[in-house]
């Protein structure tokens, strides 16, 4: 374990619900590396780490579904993005880290 | 021992009357262990389950609450240590938590909705209506889901503070059961439009939000330590379609 596993990685509180917060949930599918963030208490997501875009959910998921590979966002090809891969993804000015 | 002296007295007893009689009050027992669960739920009825009229209702209820916890276990897949933790904690559900607020009693506005635990259910609230689904009285579905595998899990996160995490947090005051009532009770006003609460729509999922009377909980995590933990007296809900995805006092 390195001492980026014991943080929590994120980009803001939730404007949504309040009480949640703006993490980066990482896909990897078909060899391809996708970001988004995701509140880790409400589900509401967006595209981008400005959280311009949101991505709709569907009334009927019971889990939403990754924008990009369209599985859930609790799939096994998700996880919460590490250091590593938020600089890969440019997204490193965006977030805030705290120890967990 | 007891039980055993128990069962042997009743085959006696059946023994000692006609066939047919005995048949007829066979096909009358079964017909009550078939029923009671629907009167009961249907009617707003307390007719006492055969598994306690022979005394092993305890046995009974310790096997439900061991499925659940088996069944929590199957659909957990990124369980972290503290939600287990969590977990066993609240299966006592007598037991005080560390991070706890100050405060023993959940003060809920309206206890007396569905407050009365049923040792036959999920909590003593919550009955199972599929494969690791279960539903409250008012309608509202806690299923699988989210990154502790369940929203119960997921809601369990709310029994306590956080004050390492970021922002703010918001901790429910009272057991498992006492928060299932709450939600509900705040989930039926919300839904009906009373006064003191909110219906916000959002891309798929709804919002509710419902004022308490009294406190429910205080606000944990970074900001409320900051802010000396105040007491809260709203609770928000989210949910997608009937599917509970989170709940907490604001």
């Amino acid at each position: 374990m390195t001492s980026q596993d014991s943080k929590i990685i994120y980009v803001e509180s939730c404007p949504i619900c309040g009480d949640g917060l703006c993490r980066i949930r990482i896909c990897i599918s078909n060899q391809k590396v996708t970001g988004f963030i995701l509140c880790d208490e409400c589900e509401a997501m967006w595209t981008d780490p400005l959280m311009q875009e949101r991505v709709p959910t569907n009334v009927d998921e019971t889990d939403p579904q990754c924008p990009s590979c369209s599985q859930s966002i609790w799939g096994k090809n998700m996880h919460w993005a590490n250091i590593g891969e938020i600089c890969l993804l440019g997204w490193f000015d965006h977030v805030q880290m705290v120890d967990e | 021992m007891v039980q055993k002296q128990r069962q042997d007295a009743a085959i006696n007893a059946l023994r000692m009357i006609p066939t047919k009689w005995a048949v007829i009050i066979v096909v009358a027992i079964i017909g009550y262990v078939l029923l009671q669960p629907q009167l009961n739920k249907r009617f707003g009825l307390s007719l006492p389950s055969v598994a306690s009229l022979v005394g092993d209702e305890k046995q009974t209820s310790q096997k439900k609450q061991e499925k659940l916890n088996s069944n929590e276990k199957t659909s957990t897949t990124n369980a972290d240590s503290n939600a287990s933790k969590a977990a066993t904690e609240e299966k006592s559900d007598k037991d005080d938590s560390v991070n706890k607020a100050p405060t023993s009693q959940p003060q809920v506005s309206d206890p007396t909705i569905g407050a009365e635990r049923d040792s036959e259910k999920i909590h003593g609230f919550l009955t199972e209506v599929g494969r690791n689904r279960f539903e409250s009285p008012a309608g509202l579905v806690y299923g699988p889901g989210s990154e502790e595998g369940h929203r119960l899990k997921h809601i369990e996160r709310h029994l306590e503070d956080q004050p390492k995490r970021p922002g703010s947090h918001g901790v429910f005051e009272g057991d498992m059961h006492a928060f299932l009532v709450a939600i509900d009770d705040a989930y039926s006003r919300a839904k009906r439009g009373d006064k003191g609460t909110k219906k916000i729509q959002d891309e798929g999922s709804t919002i509710y939000e419902a004022s308490f009377k009294k406190p429910i909980g205080f606000l944990g995590g970074q900001e409320g330590g900051r802010k000396r933990n105040p007491p809260l007296k709203q609770l928000r809900i989210v949910v997608r379609g009937k599917s509970l995805i989170t709940a907490f006092p604001f």
